[in-house]
C-alpha cells in the first residue's frame, strides 16, 4: 500500500498550520484585550484582532488545514463576542470575575481531580478497556479518603486508604470486563451504581446525620513563600494544594511511562492489537488488569483531593459527574497525557468561571444556571472533536484467546 | 495469573482477526441472553444480587438480612396479592401496593426508554435528564395553561413527551451527525437539566411559585385541577393510584408493536444488531440512531408527565435533585432483557424495593431507611453488573449441557 | 543425529465443542526442508499450527523438538524452543513503527528502565541487510506494502533466533511477483538451515516451493508425498476426496447491451486521498467482468461508490439507463442493483435476525412486506421459504437465526436475497472467501447461470484463480486506475505484472 501524496506539499501545509494557529491566538487576543488587566473599552481593537484571526483561519482552511482554520474562525468570533459582552459589563464586575491570578488557581483546583481521573482513564483505555466507572472510582476515593483520614488521623492514611478503595472497585470492573468479557460500558455503569450505593451506605452508617467531622485532616497546601506578592504568579501558584502539584507531576510521569518505557509499549500494543501482543508473549489479561487497577487508583487520588484537599468533608455523590468530564477530557486530549491535562484545565476553567460569575451581585439568581457551564462546554467539545478522534484500535472489545 | 482460564475458542471460519473486528453489540448480547436463559437467568440474577445485598447487611450492621428483607417486603404491599391476607392487614397492604404501583409507573416508562435505545445498540444514560425535562414541561403546561380537563391533560402529556424526545434527540443528533458517543452526551445533558431545573424553581428563579410567604420555598406552581390525572384505585387525598398506570401498560404494548410490527422497529433492530449490514442493505443508519434516541426520550419524558400530573402536582428543587428514576430505569431495562414483559416485572420489583425501603414504610428500628435506600442502589448495581456478564451465564449453561451429555453417555456406556 | 526430524507431531488431537479439528495427526519436519501443509478451508491446518505454536493445548498427542518431547503452554515457550510463526493476518500493530513492533517481541532497554529504540532500529537494519529485506525501521506498519509487512513478520521470528518457521497462507495477500520474491527468501532461509512449514490451499504454489507435501482433510492427514510425482489433480483429489472441477465449465458469453456504465469516476478514501482515479468501465448484459488487483488499490472505494455508500467526487455511474451517481444505497438498489458484499458476517447479514428477516433486508419497507409502516411477518416468511428452497440452503428454515448456519449456507442466503430481487446488475465482492470447495463450486456455478440469464455481473476478487475461471473480461486495477483489460486466456504472469503497475493499456486479445 503506497502512501498517496496529498494536494499540498509538506512545506505549504506547515505555513498553513502556523497561520491557522496564529489565527486562533488572534481570536483569543481579541477577547482578552477587553478583559482585565487591559480592559480596553473601545471596540476597535478587538474587532481588528478578530478580523485578522478570521482572515488567517480562512486562509489556512483553503490551504488544506481545515480543522485549525475553522477553529481559528470560531475562536475569533468568540473572542469578539466576549469582548463585546465584557465591554457592556461594569468594570468592577469584570475585575471581580476576571481576576486572572485567582482564576488560574481556581482552574487548577477544579482541574486536578479531572486530571487524575483522565490520566487513569488513559492507562485503562490505552490497554483496550473502556472505563466508564471512573466516576465511581473517584467517589470511592473521596469517601475513603475522608473516612481514612478520620480513622488514621492523618491525611496520608486517608490518601492511602482512598487508593485501596479505588483499586478495589477497579478490580471488580476489571474482572467483569476482562475475564467475564462483559460489555464494558454496562460494567462501568454498574460499578458507578455500586460506588454510589456503597459510599452512601457507609456514609450514613458511620456518619449519619452529623456528617464528616469538621476537623478532618487535610492534604496540606504548598506555600511558595517568596512568590506570594509577585504579580499574577503569587495568587495563581503561591499556595496551591500538594495534590495539584502531584497532578502535574503525574502528567509528566505518565508521559514517560507510556511512551518511553517497555511497559508503556506493551500497554499500547495490547490496546491496539491484543492478538499480536499475545503472539509475542505479552500477557494480555494481566496487562489489562494492571492498567484498569491503576486507573482506579489514580481516579481515587482525584477523589481524595475532592474530599480532604478541597471540600474538607464528604457529601453523598460529591463527584457530580466529574468522572465523565474527565473521560471527555481524555478523548479531547486524544488519549495523550498532556492533551488530557490541557482539556482538564479548560473544563476546570469553566467551573472556576461559573463559580466566580455567581459572585457578581446582579447575577446571583443565575448562579445555579452557571453550574451548567462545564457540562455545556463538555458537550460542545465532545460534539466537535469526538467524531475525528481515533481511539486505540482494540478498545471496548473483550479479548478472547 | 494464568491466562485464559475459560475454555479455548475454535478458530473463526471467516478469517477475521484484524483489530477492526465484528463485535457483538449490546442489543445482540442481551438478545442472546434472552434466548439462552429465558426467565430463569433474570430471576437468578436478582436472587443473587439480593443475596449479596443480604451479606452486606449482615456484615455492616450485624442485623439479620431475612428480617430486613421481610420488613421491606411488608412495606411493598405485594402481600395484597395473597388471598389469605384479610382485614386491616389487607387495607394496609392495599395502600402499600398503590404506592408501589405509583413508583412502578415511571419505572416502566424509564425502563422502556433505556430498553428501546438498547435495541438500537445505544446506551441511553440520559433517562434522568429526559424525565426531568418532561416533568418540567408538564408542570409548566399544567400550571399556566387554562382549558378543560381532557385537553389539558392530553396537552400536558404531549408536550412533556415531545420535550423528552427533543432532549434525547440532541444526543441522537450528535451521534448521527458527528458520531459523538451517547454515553457522554446524555450524561452531560442530565446535569444540564439538573441545574437548569434547579434554577428554574429555585429561590429567585423565574418559575418559582408566587404568593406571599413563599419567597424561600424553592418549588414550582402547583398544577391546576384540570391537569391532574384521575385516580382509579384508592383515595385521591391519600395518593391513590392514577390512570397513569394504564398509560404505562399501554406504553409496554406500543413498545412491542413498534419493535416487532413496524418498519421503523425493523430498522431500529437491524441497526442495533449490525449497523454495517444495515448500511449495506440501504437502511439509513444515522436516521435510525436519531429516531431511536428520540423515541427513547419520549418514553422518559412521558414518565415525568405521569409523575407530575398523577401525584406530585408540583416540582421542588430537592425532589428534582434527589430523583433517581432515570437511573433505576437502566437496571430495569437490563434485568428485563429489553423486552416488554421483562421491563414490566423488573419495574415492579424495583418499585417494590423503592417503596419498601422508603422512610414512611420501613420501621427504623428494624433497619434505617436511608441505609436501605443505599442498599437498593447496591443491589441495582449488582443486577446491572451480573447482567453484563453473559459469558458467565454461557459458561454455566455449557457446563450444564456437558454434565447432561456426560450423564447421558454414562447411561449408554 | 542429522537425519532426525527437527519437529515431530505424534497423534495430536484437538477438539472443540461439536467438531474434532485435529484427529490423531502424525507429522514431521526435517532440517532444512520446506514442508507444505495442504488442505481446504476448515480442514484443520491453522488449528494444527496453533497447537505447535502454543496458542492451543492439544487434547491428546505429543510434540517433539529435536527428539525431546515438549509441552508448549504459550507462544512464549514456543518461541523459546525456536519456533516462529507468520500468521495469515499479520500480528503487527499498524500504528507503530517496524522497530517498535520488533521491540515488542524483544525489548532493548537503557538500564532496564527506558526503551532503547536506537538499538531496536539498528537490529532491524542489520537483519534487513543480511537477508535483503529492504525495510526502513522507522516506517509505520500501516504505511508499508503487504509484502513488506510479511517480511517484518519473518524478521520478527528471525530476531528471536527461530530455526523453525511456520508460514500460514503466506501468498494469500501477495501478487505473483511478490510471491516469487518470497520464494527466493525462503530458499535463502533454507540454505541458512532454517526449516519451514508452509500452509496453503493453492496447489500450484505448493508444487513450486515444497520439498514434501502433507494433505489434510477434515482433521486427518491423508498422505505425505514428496514433490516429485505430485500433480495438481492428484493433490486436489486428496484434499477433497473426490474429483474436483478446477475450472468452471461455461459457454462463451452472449453479451448484450451495457447495463452498467462508469465514466471518469474519481472517489476519495477516508483520508481524503484519491483511491479511485478516473475509472471508466462497462459491464454488458450476459457477461462477467472481473476486477483483479492487490488488496488496497481502490477496490473497496470503487465498490462503495457503485453501491451508493460513498461519494464520488467526479464522474458518472449509469445503471440500466438510470444515472445513479451519488445517490444513496436505497436508490441504487431500487434501480436494479444487487450487491454481494465481501464480508458476509459484517456487511451481508444481520446474524441475529432470522433468515426471513435477512432476506427482507432491502425490501421490508415496501409492499408486500409492509404497508404504511406496518410489517407483515407472514409474507416475509413465505417469500423466504421459496428462496431458501431454490438456493438449497441447509441448516435451517425461515425462522432460524442466520448465525446458526455454516459459512457456505450463509453466503447462499445472501445470494438468494440479492438474486431473488431480480437485479439487472450484480456485484459480487470476494464471494467465496472462507468457503469450502463444495460451496465455492455452488457459488461459481450460480454466477455463471445468472450471467446466462442476461444479468451483468461485476466480480471483484483477490483470488486470481477465481477471476480467471469466471470472467469473460478481466480488468486490472492499480493505485485506483484501470491499467489493463484482458481476455479470459491471459496468463497469471501478465496479470501479475499489471497488478503491480508494470503493464501498459492493452486491448483484449
Amino acid at each position: 500500500m503506497t502512501a498517496r501524496v496529498a494536494t499540498a506539499s509538506w512545506a505549504e501545509l506547515r505555513t498553513a498550520r502556523l497561520t491557522g494557529v496564529g489565527g486562533i491566538l488572534l481570536g483569543i487576543a481579541a477577547g482578552w484585550v477587553a478583559l482585565p488587566p487591559i480592559s480596553t473599552r473601545s471596540v476597535v481593537l478587538p474587532l481588528v484582532l478578530g478580523a485578522a484571526g478570521i482572515a488567517a483561519g480562512a486562509w489556512a482552511a483553503t490551504q488544506g488545514e481545515k480543522r485549525i482554520g475553522i477553529g481559528a474562525v470560531v475562536a475569533s468570533v468568540a473572542g469578539i463576542v466576549v469582548a463585546i459582552v465584557a465591554m457592556r459589563a461594569a468594570v468592577d464586575n469584570l475585575e471581580l470575575v476576571v481576576s486572572w491570578g485567582a482564576l488560574t488557581a481556581a482552574s487548577l483546583v477544579y482541574a486536578t481531580p479531572l486530571t487524575f481521573a483522565a490520566i487513569g482513564g488513559m492507562f485503562s483505555e490505552r490497554s483496550g478497556v473502556v472505563n466508564i466507572g471512573l466516576e465511581g472510582m473517584m467517589l470511592m476515593g473521596a469517601f475513603f479518603a475522608a473516612w481514612g483520614a478520620d480513622t488514621t488521623e492523618t491525611w496520608v492514611g486517608g490518601v492511602l486508604i482512598a487508593v485501596v478503595g479505588g483499586a478495589a472497585l477497579a478490580l471488580v470492573h476489571a474482572f467483569f470486563a476482562i475475564h467475564l468479557r462483559a460489555d464494558q460500558i454496562v460494567s462501568g455503569t454498574a460499578v458507578n451504581f455500586l460506588a454510589l450505593g456503597i459510599t452512601g451506605y457507609l456514609y450514613i452508617n458511620i456518619y449519619s446525620d452529623r456528617g464528616t467531622p469538621p476537623d478532618l485532616p487535610q492534604i496540606p497546601d504548598v506555600d511558595l513563600g517568596g512568590l506570594k506578592d509577585v504579580y499574577f504568579f503569587g495568587p495563581a501558584f503561591g499556595s496551591l494544594n500538594l495534590m495539584i502539584w502531584l497532578a502535574v507531576a503525574t502528567v509528566a510521569l505518565s508521559y514517560v511511562a507510556m511512551f518511553k518505557t517497555p511497559a508503556g509499549l506493551r500497554i499500547r500494543s495490547v490496546g491496539e492489537h491484543p492478538k499480536a501482543a499475545d503472539t509475542v508473549g505479552i500477557p494480555v489479561y494481566r496487562t489489562r488488569y494492571a492498567a484498569v487497577i491503576l486507573s482506579g487508583m489514580l481516579a481515587a487520588l482525584g477523589g481524595s483531593f475532592l474530599s480532604i484537599g478541597f471540600n474538607h468533608s464528604f457529601t453523598e455523590n460529591m463527584t457530580a459527574g466529574r468522572g465523565f468530564i474527565a473521560l471527555a477530557a481524555l478523548i479531547f486530549g486524544r488519549w495523550r497525557p498532556v492533551g488530557a491535562f490541557a482539556a482538564a484545565l479548560l473544563f476546570g476553567f469553566s467551573s472556576a468561571l461559573a463559580q466566580r460569575l455567581g459572585q457578581v451581585e446582579s447575577w446571583q439568581s443565575y448562579q445555579l444556571l452557571f453550574q451548567t457551564l462545564p457540562y455545556v462546554l463538555t458537550l460542545i467539545a465532545v460534539a466537535g472533536v469526538i467524531g475525528r478522534s481515533i481511539p486505540p484500535a482494540a478498545i471496548g472489545r473483550p479479548y478472547t484467546k | 495469573m494464568s491466562e485464559g482460564r475459560l475454555p479455548d475458542r475454535p478458530p473463526e471460519e471467516a478469517p477475521a482477526t484484524e483489530p477492526g473486528d465484528y463485535a457483538p453489540s449490546v442489543a445482540a448480547r442481551l438478545a442472546f441472553l434472552q434466548r439462552s436463559g429465558g426467565v430463569i437467568t433474570p430471576l437468578l440474577t436478582a436472587v443473587f444480587a439480593f443475596f449479596v445485598g443480604g451479606i452486606v447487611v449482615l456484615v455492616t450492621t450485624g442485623k439479620n438480612p431475612l428480617t430486613t428483607y421481610r420488613a421491606i417486603f411488608d412495606g411493598t404491599g405485594l402481600n395484597w396479592l395473597f388471598p389469605w391476607v384479610t382485614g386491616a392487614e389487607r387495607t394496609t397492604a392495599a395502600l402499600n401496593l398503590q404506592q408501589t404501583l405509583l413508583l412502578t409507573v415511571p419505572l416502566i416508562l424509564t425502563g422502556l426508554a433505556v430498553a428501546f435505545a438498547f435495541r438500537c445498540g445505544m446506551f441511553n444514560i440520559g433517562g434522568q435528564g429526559q424525565y426531568t425535562v418532561g416533568a418540567v414541561s408538564a408542570v409548566i403546561v399544567g400550571a399556566y395553561v387554562s382549558t378543560s380537563h381532557l385537553p389539558h391533560v392530553v396537552l400536558a402529556i404531549v408536550v412533556a413527551t415531545v420535550a423528552g424526545a427533543a432532549w434525547a434527540g440532541i444526543a441522537g443528533l450528535l451521534k448521527a451527525t458527528v458520531g459523538a458517543h451517547e454515553v457522554i452526551t446524555t450524561i452531560m445533558l442530565n446535569w444540564i437539566a439538573f441545574w437548569t431545573a434547579s434554577w428554574l424553581f429555585g429561590i429567585g428563579g423565574p418559575l418559582q411559585l408566587g404568593g406571599v410567604g413563599n419567597e424561600s420555598v424553592p418549588a414550582s406552581e402547583t398544577v391546576k385541577e384540570t391537569a391532574k390525572l384521575p385516580v382509579f384505585w384508592g383515595d385521591p387525598l391519600l395518593q391513590g393510584l392514577h390512570i397513569g398506570f394504564f398509560i404505562a401498560l399501554g406504553a409496554l404494548v406500543v413498545y412491542w408493536i413498534v419493535l416487532n410490527r413496524t418498519t421503523l422497529g425493523y430498522g431500529v433492530r437491524a441497526v442495533g444488531f449490525n449497523p454495517d449490514a444495515a448500511r449495506y442493505g440501504g437502511i439509513p443508519v444515522a436516521r435510525n440512531y436519531f429516531l431511536a434516541m428520540a423515541i427513547s426520550g419520549a418514553f422518559a419524558g412521558l414518565a415525568g408527565a405521569t409523575d407530575v400530573l398523577g401525584w406530585e402536582f408540583r416540582l421542588d428543587q430537592t425532589s428534582i435533585q434527589a430523583s433517581q428514576i432515570g437511573f433505576i430505569g437502566i437496571a430495569v431495562a437490563l434485568l428485563g432483557r429489553n423486552t416488554a414483559v421483562g421491563v414490566f416485572f423488573s419495574a415492579l420489583l424495583f418499585g417494590a424495593l423503592l417503596n419498601g425501603t422508603s422512610t414512611t414504610n420501613l420501621d427504623p428500628s428494624i433497619f434505617r431507611p436511608e441505609l436501605a435506600q443505599n442498599l437498593t442502589l447496591i443491589i441495582q448495581g449488582l443486577v446491572v453488573l451480573f447482567v453484563g456478564a453473559d459469558v458467565l451465564i454461557l459458561y454455566v449453561w455449557s457446563l450444564r449441557r456437558k454434565l447432561r451429555r456426560q450423564a447421558g453417555a454414562a447411561d449408554t456406556a | 543425529m542429522p537425519d532426525e526430524p527437527i519437529l515431530e507431531l505424534r497423534g495430536i488431537t484437538k477438539r472443540f465443542p461439536g467438531i474434532v479439528a485435529n484427529d490423531a495427526i502424525d507429522f514431521d519436519l526435517r532440517r532444512g526442508e520446506a514442508h507444505a501443509l495442504l488442505g481446504e478451508n476448515g480442514a484443520g491446518k491453522s488449528t494444527l499450527m496453533n497447537v505447535v505454536f502454543g496458542l492451543y493445548q492439544p487434547d491428546e498427542g505429543e510434540i517433539r523438538i529435536k527428539g525431546e518431547p515438549v509441552t508448549m503452554r504459550s507462544p512464549r515457550e514456543a518461541i523459546n524452543h525456536g519456533i516462529g510463526m507468520v500468521h495469515q493476518h499479520f500480528m503487527l500493530v499498524p500504528v507503530m513503527t517496524i522497530a517498535e513492533n520488533i521491540a515488542l517481541a524483544n525489548t532493548p532497554t537503557h538500564a532496564g528502565v527506558l526503551l532503547d529504540m536506537d538499538a531496536a532500529e539498528r537490529r532491524v537494519a542489520d537483519l534487513s541487510r543480511t537477508f535483503h529485506f529492504a525495510l526502513d525501521p522507522k516506517a509505520r506498519v500501516e504505511n508499508i506494502t503487504v509484502g513488506q509487512q510479511q517480511r517484518v513478520e519473518i524478521l520478527k521470528a528471525l530476531d528471536r533466533n527461530a530455526d523453525i518457521l511456520i508460514l500460514d497462507e503466506p501468498t494469500a495477500v501477495l501478487t505473483p511477483q511478490e510471491a516469487r520474491e518470497l520464494f527466493a527468501i525462503l530458499a535463502t532461509l533454507k540454505q541458512e538451515g532454517i526449516s519451514i512449514i508452509f500452509i496453503s490451499h493453492k496447489l500450484n504454489e505448493v508444487l513450486a516451493i515444497a520439498d514434501r507435501i502433507s494433505v489434510l482433510r477434515r482433521g486427518k492427514i491423508i498422505d505425505t508425498v514428496p514433490r516429485e510425482g505430485a500433480t495438481e489433480e492428484g493433490l486436489a483429489r486428496m484434499m477433497v476426496g473426490r474429483e474436483v472441477l478446477l475450472r468452471v465449465e461455461k459457454a462463451p458469453s452472449q453479451a448484450g447491451d451495457a447495463l452498467l456504465e462508469v465514466e471518469g469516476l474519481t472517489v476519495r478514501d477516508d483520508r481524503g486521498l484519491a483511491a479511485v482515479e478516473d475509472v471508466s468501465l462497462s459491464v454488458r448484459a450476459g457477461e462477467i467482468v472481473g476486477i483483479a488487483g492487490v488488496d488496497g488499490n481502490g477496490q473497496t472505494e470503487l465498490i462503495d461508490a457503485l453501491s451508493g455508500l460513498r461519494r464520488a467526487e467526479s464522474g458518472r455511474i449509469v445503471l440500466a439507463g438510470r444515472d445513479v451517481t451519488n445517490r444513496d444505497a436505497r436508490y441504487v438498489l431500487d434501480a436494479g442493483y444487487g450487491h454481494v458484499p465481501e464480508d458476509r458476517q459484517r456487511r451481508g447479514l444481520v446474524l441475529d435476525f432470522s433468515l426471513a428477516e435477512n432476506i427482507a433486508l432491502h425490501d421490508y419497507a415496501e409492499p408486500p412486506d409492509s404497508r404504511f409502516g406496518w410489517l407483515f411477518p407472514g409474507r416475509l416468511i413465505a417469500r423466504a421459504r421459496r428462496l431458501l428452497k431454490e438456493f438449497d440452503v441447509r441448516g435451517g428454515g425461515p425462522r432460524t437465526r442466520a448465525a446458526a448456519l455454516s459459512g457456505g449456507n450463509q453466503q447462499k442466503v445472501v445470494l438468494a436475497r440479492e438474486i431473488g430481487r431480480d437485479p439487472r446488475v450484480l456485484l459480487a465482492a470476494q464471494p467465496t472467501r472462507g468457503l469450502d470447495v463444495g460451496a465455492i463450486e455452488f457459488v461459481h456455478r450460480r454466477l455463471v447461470e445468472e450471467r446466462d440469464e442476461g444479468r451483468a455481473i461485476l466480480l471483484v476478487s483477490l483470488e486470481l484463480d477465481e477471476i480467471l475461471s469466471l470472467s469473460d473480461r478481466i480488468l486490472v486495477i492499480y493505485e485506483g486506475r484501470i491499467v489493463g483489460e484482458y481476455g479470459p486466456d491471459v496468463s497469471e504472469e501478465e496479470l501479475g505484472i499489471a497488478m503491480t503497475g508494470g503493464g501498459r493499456e492493452t486491448e483484449a486479445a
